[in-house]
């Protein structure tokens, strides 16, 4: 990842100024700790933090078309841009980055080239021959970014809230599948695949094994490009390893190679967690070189309020899942690995969440995939995505490939519905899918075990320390008052109150708490699903153990899970 | 590096303060980018930010003796701890770092063991078993440290100011070579070589014993885990370690995992005398060479950012601070996160060419003696914040406790330049290397004039600097300076530019008196300035100054004097409006 920060329009261009902007950026370094870059025009200013993955050597940031009248600063990663560069033929290219297309593209197609890019971006665009500007971001929100507007008549874009929150009067998390221009002064959607309209008819298309796991496999394969040290994130669940399996599949004929043929995978958790156990088996099992990393609730509970304004979010089941995250991407960041594949959106896709199981009907699953994807950037997306740039890590994430999604999500729902009476857990179409005898990609017990949610995953002391530890901090009378202290988004729960407080502390503005979604759900479902049981709306508790009943091991041993 | 960071005794102990105490110390993350761990006992805290660079996979700290009694939080490179450790053979060790041996070494020495260690290093040591505490840095100040007082009865040690400013009454920075003891509630001197008396020393120079002395400090250097490399400007200190290091790494652990080329890096503006020098140099060598180009915009857009790292509003350790920051910040993103380099020859040679001036031997060497001690405020403040900035160590062979012990031992008669006997500044050094045989460097680098080093980077670095400063201090500005700053008066736009930016970040009075100040030309001390009647005239603190000294003065006095004139003519208003008072300051 790199960090971006782009102000248009500001009348002073004194070095104060200047100075300002260069500290600003610097607030988004941890993005991009290789190098920095600022290009200043007029009243325009970009800037950049470089994290170096592909072309470290020449890709410095901002990058310029031939004639330095078009600047970009770029966050992202384009998979395609060997195609792309072969229809600019008549371009010339300064460096070897990725993101170098995007000046080309808007020579030659305007502001109607972003649907052309495959990868996760968010990018900032001036045409200094007008000062025109354009701002845009990926289809699914893989990359953050925000925008703002200062009481001088400037209009900012950040990476991070961090960057613009100081110096803007009112700022918005930039929607994902857009493009901003300076021109129409709006911006308009420009992802439109057809399961994005909820009026749609629900997709009709066959469930092909065989051509899911294609999909699935390209998207992981375009993601081996870079030219530096990489790894797996593995949790031993599903996804994760299916991830880490392809990875190491296909590694030896991609330029990652150059690092050694043996992939690297990483996993975190408690001493003993379920995790550690489950991820070491497929460790063994992919013979990948397996990191384990293990932390005490006490180092988690310390990192809260780092973990907080790095994740710019005070969603409670975010932070329960970010920490152990952030915590292991400093570890794999000391090893020198600074790009990693992570199993997130798979759950969204398929609905693979345990309170998917209570899924009325197919149009009703189906409509909550598209409602929990459309989400992706306000949780698992903003998750994945800070927890590993605050160390100068980056993480690609294969089951948001557009072309996976589109296969994903144009196939009939009724496959995706859980149906123990034909043996299909959640995620079956996904499982059945490299269910390959002859060259198995996991063994059959892993590739048919069932869901621990993230942050039960790492260890069950983990969440109840979290609340113990806000038990602790937050009394009875500070929670009866919190109505009245925080209208908005009102905290519940103790532990919620906990980290309201510090994210008010970094980010006390109005336009801050309202980039973060509420509203009641039960073991990370949307609101709309919430009304699937009737005994949930009771219990609100946001983690995967509220969905009572649904796990397997519910199953077997209710009481205990009960109880907990 | 790492950082470290230390509460004792602050009377404190809840989960505020404990939040407080880790936020504090992540203004140290850059140091130790790695990881981080805190102990905390009662009121006492000891935070600590890791770059693991030995046993990365288990040296986490805080360290602790076998029955975790005894904490100890250290920034540093123990390079004898496998000595050490066979001197306690009793002791179990619960790690493979090098700072292991320090919890163990108080349990059998009580505090009578600095002295036992080789290396560099700040650190603070709790025994929890009486609630006393050490705290001691390394001879030279390598490492950094500071130390400060809470109005609650609290004592703060951090590596950097940045840690401790914020809540401390008052602070200092923490003397090299000192150890404070709570039990004894004061600071004392553990470090007592012969030379820090500054009694004229009498031994002949040996050039084999000079060589094998500083071979054996580059040697015991290069143990380390994860990849390494030289800084490299082509002069002869950095090549001297370069070449040394090129000889003796295959035999090293670090080779066996990480290739045994030796990784070598330049900084310059585009052209510089650095640039070309340094590759000459890594050409013979055979390194891997990796030069980085800047420009002068990119330093000035740097310059906040180095000074809230480096500490200083000090003028030339900003000049030279400045590329050795953006080259580390590059090195870094080549995964590497140690690297060599040729500080401290100058201190102990006479290597700056104001010491061609030197009126005899006994001056020459009080004044290296006063360079030594006061390294920690300049190159040493700056070769390790520079660095440290971006998780990257910086290792100092010539800062070598026995090198040094060897080196400040010889009759000072040899270190005086003098041109008619052919013997340049640092001649006994290039004596020593020049090996018939075996080469360690051609002659024509081995007996190569010095560049200072922030001219080296480029002549228009410093210019562009002074330009900047130009355009945004004004006249009036000046003018009042001395009723603003009132200790260390900023005599030039530069140094008033500097000193803004210094006062914003760390605007504490403390914090101002943590920086040297004092006439001083071409980077000498307040007393050298009176070797030469014309240098009270022209205090510009870059090497450019000390006219006429540099052989190409000699040879091209016309074309430099040139120069040089300009420059004063550049810089003649202000001497006559604050010039004088900075002079006074000096007594």
């Amino acid at each position: 990842m790199c960090g971006i920060l782009a102000v248009f329009g500001v009348a002073d261009n004194s070095q104060k100024k200047r100075s300002r902007i260069i500290e600003l950026s610097s607030r988004l370094r941890h993005r991009g700790p290789d190098w920095s870059g600022l290009h200043h025009h007029k009243d325009c200013y970009l800037a950049h933090q470089r994290l170096a993955i592909v072309d470290p050597a020449s890709g410095d940031q901002p990058l310029y078309n031939e004639d330095k009248t078009v600047v970009v600063a770029v966050n992202g990663e384009i998979y395609n841009h060997k195609e792309l560069r072969e229809k600019l033929k008549s371009h010339e290219f300064r460096t070897g980055s990725d993101c170098e297309v995007i000046a080309h593209l808007y020579e030659d197609y305007g502001e109607d080239f972003v649907n052309m890019l495959d990868g996760m971006f968010s990018f900032v665009l001036l045409d200094t021959r007008d000062n025109s500007f354009i701002a845009a971001r990926d289809a699914i929100g893989i990359t953050p970014l925000y925008y703002g507007w200062g009481l001088d008549g400037s209009t900012w874009f950040a990476s991070e809230m961090k960057a613009l929150s100081d110096d803007c009067e009112r700022f918005m998390t930039f929607p994902p599948g857009h493009v901003y221009s300076s021109k129409t002064g709006v911006q308009k959607r420009w992802y439109n695949p057809p399961w994005w309209n909820p009026e749609s008819p629900i997709p009709s298309g066959p469930y092909d094994p065989l051509v899911l796991r294609k999909a699935f496999e390209k998207a992981v394969i375009k993601r081996l490009m870079t030219d530096v040290p990489f790894g797996v994130l593995l949790s031993g669940g599903l996804d994760s390893s299916l991830v880490a399996s392809v990875a190491s599949r296909y590694l030896a004929d991609s330029t990652a190679a150059q690092w050694g043929s043996q992939l690297h995978t990483f996993c975190v958790g408690l001493k003993g967690s379920p995790d550690l156990g489950a991820a070491r088996e497929v460790a063994d099992y992919l013979g990948t070189r397996h990191h384990e990393f293990h932390f005490t609730v006490q180092e988690g509970i310390d990192a809260l309020e780092e973990v907080i304004y790095h994740i710019e979010t005070y969603d409670v089941t975010t932070i329960r899942a970010s920490t152990p995250m952030f915590l292991m991407s400093r570890k794999i960041k000391s090893l020198g690995v600074k790009m990693v594949l992570s199993g997130e959106g798979s759950d969204e896709i398929f609905g693979g969440y345990l309170y998917f199981h209570k899924a009325p009907n197919k149009e009703e699953l189906h409509h909550e995939t598209c409602r929990k994807i459309k989400a992706l950037h306000l949780y698992d997306c903003l998750r994945a995505n800070k927890s590993t740039s605050a160390w100068g890590v980056e993480a690609r994430v294969p089951f948001l490939d557009k072309e996976f999604i589109n296969i994903a999500m144009g196939m009939d729902p009724e496959w995706k519905m859980i149906r123990p009476d034909l043996g299909r857990i959640e995620k079956w179409v996904l499982r059945n899918a490299f269910d390959d005898e002859q060259s198995p990609y996991l063994p059959k017990h892993i590739l048919y075990r069932q869901k621990e949610q993230f942050s039960d995953g790492v260890g069950y002391s983990w969440i109840d320390g979290l609340k113990d530890h806000a038990d602790q901090q937050v009394t009875d009378s500070m929670l009866d008052k919190a109505s009245f202290v925080y209208p908005e988004n009102t905290p519940t729960t103790k532990e919620a109150y906990l980290y309201r407080t510090i994210f008010e502390r970094f980010f006390p503005k109005n336009s801050a708490r309202s980039t973060v979604p509420g509203g009641p759900s039960v073991a990370c479902s949307t609101a709309k699903a919430v009304e699937w049981d009737a005994a949930w709306s009771k219990n609100l508790d946001p983690s995967g153990r509220a969905a009572l009943g649904v796990h397997a091991s519910a199953y077997i041993d209710n009481g205990k899970t009960a109880t907990q | 590096m790492c950082g470290i960071l230390a509460v004792l005794g602050c009377a404190d102990d809840s989960q505020a303060k404990r939040v407080r105490v880790l936020e504090l110390s992540r203004r140290l993350k850059h140091r130790g980018p790695d990881w981080s761990g805190l102990y905390q006992h009662g009121d006492f805290y000891l935070a600590h930010q890791r770059l693991a660079i030995v046993d990365p996979a288990s040296g986490d700290q805080p360290l602790y003796n076998e029955d975790k009694k005894i904490v100890v939080t250290v920034n540093g490179e123990i390079y004898n701890h496998e000595e050490l450790r066979k001197l306690m053979p009793n002791h179990k060790f619960h790690t493979g770092s090098d700072c292991d041996v320090i919890a163990h070494l108080y349990e059998e020495y009580g505090e009578k063991f600095l002295d036992m260690l080789d290396g560099m290093f700040s650190f603070v040591l709790l025994d929890c078993r009486d609630n006393s505490f050490l705290v001691a840095r390394d001879a030279i100040g390598i490492t950094s440290l500071y130390i400060g007082w809470g109005l609650d009865g609290s004592i703060w040690i951090s590596s950097e100011l940045k840690g401790l400013h914020d809540e401390c009454e008052h602070f200092e920075a923490f003397p090299p070579g000192y150890l404070y003891s709570s039990k004894s509630g004061g600071l004392k001197r553990w470090y007592n070589p012969p030379w820090f008396s500054e009694s004229i020393p009498s031994t002949p120079y040996d050039p084999l014993v000079l060589r094998r002395a500083f071979e054996n400090a580059v040697i015991k250097r290069l143990m380390t885990d994860v990849p390494f490399g030289v800084l490299l400007s082509g002069g002869l200190d950095s090549s001297l370690v370069a070449s040394i290091t090129s000889r003796y790494m295959a035999g090293t652990k670090a080779a066996k995992h990480w290739g045994s080329q030796l990784h070598s890096f330049c900084v310059g503006l585009e052209g510089s005398p650095d640039l070309k020098a340094a590759k000459e140099v890594a050409d013979y060598l055979g390194t891997v060479h990796h030069e980085f180009h800047f420009t002068v915009q990119d330093g000035i857009d740097a310059i906040e950012d180095v000074i809230y790292h480096i500490e200083t509003y000090d003028v030339t350790t900003i000049r030279a601070s400045t590329p050795m920051f953006l080259m580390s910040r590059k090195i870094k993103s080549l995964g590497v996160k140690m690297v060599l380099s040729g500080e401290g020859a100058d201190e102990i040679f006479g290597g700056y060419l104001y010491f061609h001036k030197a009126p005899n031997k006994e001056e020459f060497h009080r004044e290296n003696c006063h360079k030594l001690k006061a390294l920690h405020q300049y190159d040493c403040l700056r070769a390790n914040k520079a660095t440290s900035a971006w998780g990257l160590e910086a290792r100092v062979p010539f800062l070598d406790k026995e090198f040094l012990n060897v080196a400040m031992s010889i009759d000072p008669e040899w270190k005086l330049i003098k041109p008619d006997q052919g013997r340049i500044e640092k001649w006994i050094m290039r004596r020593a290397f020049d090996d018939e045989e075996r080469p360690y460097l051609p002659k024509h680098i081995l007996y190569r004039q010095k560049e200072q080093f922030s001219d080296g980077v480029g002549y228009s670095w410093i210019d562009g600097l002074k330009a900047h400063a130009e355009e945004h201090v004004t006249d009036r500005m000046m003018l009042n300076a001395d009723h603003i700053f009132t200790h260390n008066t900023p005599t030039s736009k530069e140094a008033y530019y500097y000193r803004m930016i210094f006062e914003r970040f760390f605007p504490q009075n403390s914090a101002s008196l943590t920086v040297p100040g004092g006439a001083s030309v071409a980077c000498s001390t307040a007393t050298a300035v009176l070797w030469d009647a014309s240098w009270s005239k022209n205090l510009d603190p870059s090497g450019r100054a000390a006219i006429g000294v540099h052989n190409s003065a000699y040879e091209k006095h016309l074309a430099n004097g040139n120069l040089t004139t300009s420059k004063i003519t550049d810089s003649a208003p202000m001497r006559d409006g604050v010039g004088a008072p900075g002079l006074t300051i000096r007594g």
